[in-house]
């Protein structure tokens, strides 16, 4: 080997050693270098969680009604006004109000009312009532909240309808805590099939109005409502006839929330509306047997969708208006203001305006 | 035939990770560890291919091409959420993974990203670029993904069920998507010479990311007193049936860069497809899409 080939390995490999050695004392200094990290982490984050929970309470506490106690521990915590997936052993997955103590992280509480096939039931019910008896294991996803309670407003009337009574209950309780000045009414078909009448009485006192239908007729909702101050905010919760009446009665000035048990079937609800394309200057009609992702695509091929079903987020679009039905199973709270999954979810309204 | 094409469909599964302990390979943390950086990289990866594909889709005029792909997105985007919900996990075990996982992020979202560049050539190559890139990475998962489903060494040591579901499951996704990534790549693009150099960069970034993770969750293991990772405890793993064999490894390298490559010579659907009919996370997606259809009816 010529000399000067030798002096040359001997330096590229001293230099080696060296960049070597460097190296290793500052990977040692911070294991982590030498890469940037994003400032905002995206991963680790996820959108929702499944847990297993126990089934440690199944019991019947009005006519139809069974009420749950799911245990776990250091459960997510929750605002009045949430709602769980139910993951059914048969696949379907239902939501159901908590109507628990939102300081227990170590159960969660739900009540559901068994619907007959004969008036619309589509089983998930009859699942609960049936099948999920204690020792179960069920996989819960949430919770989620969709019908949060506005610490702010002066005064709040709440109005429930049977089962409706789930959301609204921790709702109470909240507003009591806090001093608030609040009033329930809380009608049903019978005083027998209405849950926690007797949680709400002790609670409300004379706040409370209870209308069972078979001995007083129909609760007088104009009346209640016309008592409120302005500025009240009003949370319903109950039968979609219930929740029309209230929105028609509505004084002028007052807030209206609503929670609707939001039905999954096309069958229900399924009405044509049009979506108004901003970006392209295009309306499409999306007829109610139609998705509005259908509806797009005719007008824009490459519009991006996957599962078709509600779960994988591919066909997430922004809206700029018109209410959301929602009906995936994916998206949070805070990502339902303002865009949907156009695949399934639906207008409550005659248009949206997507941006696209 | 054990590799007839299958039609490409998300499946919405989910995994309760509530009773999968820190080790959930028993007493093998080195393992663990090694192949918990799937967790570490998938989230943030397979968003990205996501995002990539996202762009791609007008390049495409093959309708069943197209079919595939949009079936390859929806699998892509649901590894990428399940393997996310396993990070609050171990967190909640003491191993926070969020140092590691921002800088993955900023890998594929700044790194990887769209960048400011000129409409035109300059977009067009930084596309095909990643579209080579992905086709490369596939090769892999879908290496992987052919081992997990062979990996009986991981029931025999009693591997928690709930995370072998996951790794199979998605493994037997790759599978069942492998040629997808290759055929897109040579629909759109094809070039040999960039298939070589994306390979090298890709091949590149996987190792030191991987030994990297592996290393960061060794020594931030709450349970281990001195946690190390070195590559004789990959080649011991290997051997051992636990971790993929560095012999295997080496010889998939000239697979992929041979002229007559091809997917479909990687792999077997049936297994994969065998297995998904079998998985308790697939079955229980499989019950709540019918469930659906019900009611759609």
């Amino acid at each position: 080997m010529k000399p000067r080939t030798l002096r040359r390995a001997v330096v590229v490999a001293g230099a080696a050693l060296v960049v070597r050695r460097a190296l290793r004392r500052r990977v040692k200094e911070s294991p982590l270098w030498p890469l940037p990290a994003l400032e905002e982490p995206v991963s680790g984050r996820p959108r929702a969680r499944a847990l297993k929970l126990l089934v440690t309470g199944h019991e019947r506490i009005a006519d139809g009604v069974v009420q749950l106690r799911l245990e776990g521990h250091q459960l997510p915590a929750w605002q009045p006004g949430a709602h769980l997936d139910l993951v059914l052993p048969s696949g379907l997955v239902r939501q159901y109000s908590l109507c628990g103590d939102p300081e227990d992280s170590s159960s969660y509480t739900v009540a559901t009312r068994l619907v007959p096939a004969g008036e619309g039931g589509r089983g998930g019910s009859r699942e609960v009532h049936e099948q999920l008896a204690e020792g179960a294991e069920v996989e819960v996803r949430g919770p989620r909240n969709r019908f949060p309670l506005d610490p702010a407003a002066p005064a709040y009337l709440f109005v429930a309808g049977g089962i409706g009574i789930t959301p609204v209950l921790p709702m109470l309780r909240a507003a009591e805590a806090r001093g608030a000045d609040w009033k329930l009414l809380y009608g049903g078909r019978t005083r027998a099939s209405m849950p926690f009448l007797e949680d709400v009485r002790k609670l409300a006192g004379d706040r409370v109005t209870v209308v069972a239908e078979d001995e007083d007729g129909r609760p007088d909702l104009g009346a209640a409502l016309a008592d409120t101050a302005p500025g009240t905010a009003v949370y319903c919760c109950g039968p979609e006839g219930l929740m029309a009446a209230v929105e028609e009665a509505l004084p002028e000035g007052r807030t209206l929330h609503l929670e609707r048990f939001a039905p999954r079937g096309p069958s229900d609800g399924d009405r044509p509306f049009e979506v108004e394309l901003r970006r392209s200057g295009k309306v499409v009609p999306v007829p109610g047997g139609t998705t509005v992702l259908a509806a797009v695509r005719a007008e824009l091929p490459s519009v991006m969708y996957s599962c078709e079903q509600g779960f994988c987020g591919t066909c997430q679009q922004r809206v700029l208006e018109g209410e959301i039905d929602h009906r995936d199973e994916l998206l949070t709270d805070a990502e339902r203001a303002d865009s949907m999954l156009i695949c399934v979810s639906r207008a409550r309204g005659d248009r949206l305006t997507l941006d696209l | 035939m054990s590799n007839t094409r299958v039609t490409l469909k998300a499946r919405q599964v989910s995994f309760a990770w509530d009773k999968t302990p820190l080790h959930w390979l028993p007493d093998d943390p080195f393992a663990t560890h090694t192949i918990n950086v799937l967790h570490l990289l998938l989230p943030a990866g397979e968003r990205w291919f996501v995002h990539v594909y996202k762009q791609v889709l007008p390049y495409i005029r093959d309708d069943r091409l197209r079919e595939d792909v949009i079936g390859f997105i929806g699998q892509e985007a649901m590894h990428s959420q399940a393997h996310d919900e396993v990070l609050p996990h171990l967190k909640e075990q003491g191993l926070d993974p969020t140092p590691y996982t921002a800088q993955v992020d900023w890998f594929f979202e700044k790194l990887l990203g769209d960048r400011t560049l000129p409409p035109g050539k300059a977009r067009e190559w930084w596309l095909m670029e990643r579209v080579a890139l992905i086709a490369a990475i596939e090769h892999y998962t879908a290496f992987l993904g052919d081992w997990v489903l062979n990996a009986d060494e991981l029931d025999r040591r009693g591997a928690d069920p709930t995370m072998l579901d996951l790794l199979r499951w998605h493994g037997a996704e790759e599978v069942e998507h492998r040629s997808v990534a290759f055929e897109l790549f040579q629909h759109v693009d094809g070039s040999y010479r960039r298939r070589v150099r994306t390979w090298a960069t890709a091949f590149t970034a996987l190792v030191f990311l991987w030994q990297r993770g592996a290393r960061f969750f060794m020594e931030n293991d709450p349970t281990l007193l001195d946690g190390k990772a070195s590559f004789k405890d990959f080649y011991r793993g290997g051997k051992r049936g636990v971790l993929p064999s560095t012999g295997a490894m080496v010889r998939s390298i000239p697979r992929y860069l041979s002229r007559s490559y091809h997917p479909e010579q990687e792999g077997d659907t049936e297994q994969a497809v065998a297995y998904l009919a079998s998985s308790p996370a697939a079955s229980a997606a499989e019950a709540r899409e019918s469930a659906r259809q019900g009611v759609a009816r």
